[in-house]
């Protein structure tokens, strides 16, 4: 479990987050929820340690983000970030590689080298494996940055990352914005599946439909504040919708899947 | 690239240390004296006392040991260290078109060492002294180590390096650094300023086997340290907050790297003068050759910048006979069109990326 105790962010004198606490639960798909600027960057950053927050603090089972070894801590947390950029053109195996870095010295093991196989088949990139990066298109960028943080928090001996015990944490910054229909879907099931391998997820969507059809608890944030915190979808109401995301919002049942979703306009 | 080629970086490893033997002996036979191999193997075995020793090699060999193998020997270590430094820069800058000539870590290292010469002299501090042959190394990285800094500083906002700030920043330290160390010599009493006119376009006619220990020392220190960073430069490729979430933590990579890559550039520097663009090409070559890799290119790119010295030092040596090219001279004109060409290659694709 992750726990960000009444956490305040100050960048600059200006307050970015204020007194927030949330609890980001193992098995839940924990989604990040809020319009531009409310903070909800800043949150997963300071959740990641990328940045240590002004006041409060953030638990990692309990114990101290600050007091865990930055390399112990990078063989558990994985961050899929929105676009990454590769300064030199490497193939695509070297990138998905650099997720075991936490784990070997100086030449990686063999067992490495499945993880990575293993992690590129997940995200169907196994035929582009000595492609340079850089001559992907930005979809099968991320697909790659997946498999590398995949890889990153893999278990050798276990089907997916994360074994019952081991507690494991995977950040999800919009990881759908350059990736098709398809493999938005296919990312996300992979997240899920994660799910019973004692791995906490936490994303950060931007689709209020996607994220409510596979959060399972939902922090709204709104200016910096947390607005709501919901176990379920259908406990966020239409209200709320509209005074924090500023739009009018309307539930429209599916004819043919059954189930509802929601219609947005100004 | 197929994937059982690009795993084995050896073969690579071995051609480069094949080559650096080959131009050792030829730049060791090659010269206004010239030394066949087997002349070489019979002096190294008669210093060693493994054959009695003739008198009549005694001229050939102490021209042989006092001043060719220093210089082959100084111009290898140099040709590493830049080329090592090169790597490591454009690791720390995650950019292809930087090096120690481009950055001000030359002409920085240039005017601390020239203060030392120019105003130490005649004092405890000249360079004919013990307390001066540290002090010229010393100043040299102080001045070294503060261009590379200010150029860093400028270039970099959070957490992304800017190219052309980069290229500016790096024009303006390198003019006030190159005014420095003009205005010193022009202040500077002949032979002292004719000797920093020199020097600031390289040369190895003034090695001597304590610059050779000192360069080497300091080289072997450097390049040890820099070896166990290839895989945090590789992470750093990814942006600072990439790699720190892989366990690196960004801040101090680069200032302990900023360290060592200043530390040996300088030492070399204050040796031997500037010499530019090596540290440039050499990594390029490389990348287009085989792989970005760093935990490939640091090693390599010491062996190729090692072969490509002594291949310059050895025409610095033939073109003009009696005389001697400044080695600078020839990286420049080789190097700057190489460098040209980068530019000419990110420009058309747009800023995408190098290489790509």
């Amino acid at each position: 479990m992750v726990e960000v105790r009444n956490v305040t962010y100050r960048a600059g004198g200006t307050l970015i987050l204020d007194d927030v606490t949330v609890r980001f639960r193992p098995g839940r798909f924990n989604v990040i929820l809020g319009p531009n600027g409310a903070g909800k960057s800043t949150l997963l950053r300071l959740a990641t340690g990328l940045a240590k927050p002004t006041t409060g603090d953030v638990r990692y089972e309990d114990r101290p983000l600050g007091t865990i070894e930055p390399e112990t801590l990078a063989r558990t947390r994985a961050v899929l970030s929105q676009h990454v950029h590769l300064a030199f053109p490497l193939p695509v195996i070297d990138v998905v590689m650099m997720g075991r870095y936490p784990h070997y010295g100086r030449v990686a093991s063999g067992k490495d080298r499945e993880i990575v196989d293993r992690a590129l088949e997940m995200v169907g990139m196994v035929g582009k494996r000595n492609q340079a990066y850089p001559t992907l298109s930005g979809g099968e960028q991320q697909k790659v940055q997946l498999a590398r943080v995949l890889a990153q928090i893999w278990n050798y001996d276990d089907p997916a990352p994360g074994v019952p015990g081991q507690h494991r944490y995977l950040f999800l910054d919009e990881p759908t914005s350059s990736l098709d229909v398809h493999y938005q879907i296919h990312l996300l099931d992979i997240a899920r599946g994660l799910l019973d391998h004692n791995c906490t997820v936490v994303a950060i969507l931007h689709d209020l439909n996607v994220a409510f059809e596979y959060g399972t608890h939902f922090v709204l944030l709104e200016n910096g504040r947390l607005a709501r915190e919901a176990e379920r979808a259908a406990d966020i109401t239409a209200e709320e919708l509209e005074r924090v995301f500023r739009v009018r919002a309307r539930r429209v049942d599916d004819a043919v899947g059954g189930g509802a979703f929601w219609r947005f306009s100004l | 690239m197929t994937g059982t080629a690009r795993r084995g970086y050896a073969g690579t490893y071995v051609v480069l240390a094949v080559a650096l033997a080959a131009a050792l002996v030829a730049s060791a036979g090659i010269g206004a004296f010239t030394f066949t191999p087997a002349q070489i193997i019979s002096y190294v075995a008669q210093a060693a006392g493994w054959e009695p020793l003739r008198t009549a090699d005694a001229l050939g060999r102490s021209v042989f040991f006092q001043l060719r193998l220093p210089r082959v020997l100084m111009s290898g270590l140099t040709g590493a260290v830049l080329g090592v430094s090169g790597t490591l820069m454009q690791g720390l800058f995650r950019n292809p078109i930087v090096e120690p000539g481009l950055a001000g870590t030359s002409a920085g290292a240039a005017l601390g060492a020239s203060m030392v010469f120019v105003l130490g002299s005649g004092s405890a501090l000249a360079f004919t002294t013990l307390l001066g042959a540290f002090a010229v190394p010393l100043f040299a990285f102080a001045g070294a180590f503060a261009a590379t800094m200010l150029v860093y500083r400028i270039s970099s906002s959070f957490g992304k390096v800017n190219v052309f700030t980069l290229l500016l920043a790096g024009i303006a330290v390198n003019a006030v650094c190159g005014a420095g160390t003009g205005f010193l010599s022009y202040i500077a009493r002949d032979p002292q300023a004719r000797n920093i006119t020199f020097w600031s376009l390289g040369t190895f006619t003034t090695a001597d086997w304590r610059g050779v220990t000192l360069v080497a020392v300091c080289f072997a220190v450097c390049f040890v340290w820099s070896l166990r960073s290839g895989k945090a430069l590789n992470a750093l490729m990814l942006g600072e907050d990439e790699a720190a979430l892989l366990g690196v933590d960004p801040q101090r990579l680069i200032f302990r790297l900023l360290v060592i890559n200043t530390l040996m550039v300088a030492v070399a520097t204050a040796m031997v003068g500037v010499i530019a663009f090596v540290g440039l090409v050499v990594p390029h070559v490389l990348r287009m050759l085989r792989s970005s890799d760093y935990t490939f290119l640091l090693p390599a790119s010491a062996l190729l910048g090692a072969v490509s010295m002594e291949v310059v030092d050895i025409v610095a040596r033939v073109v003009i006979p009696p005389a001697e090219l400044p080695v600078g001279i020839i990286t420049a004109i080789v190097g700057a069109p190489v460098f040209l060409w980068i530019l000419l290659r990110e420009q058309r694709q747009g800023g995408s990326g190098f290489y790509g």
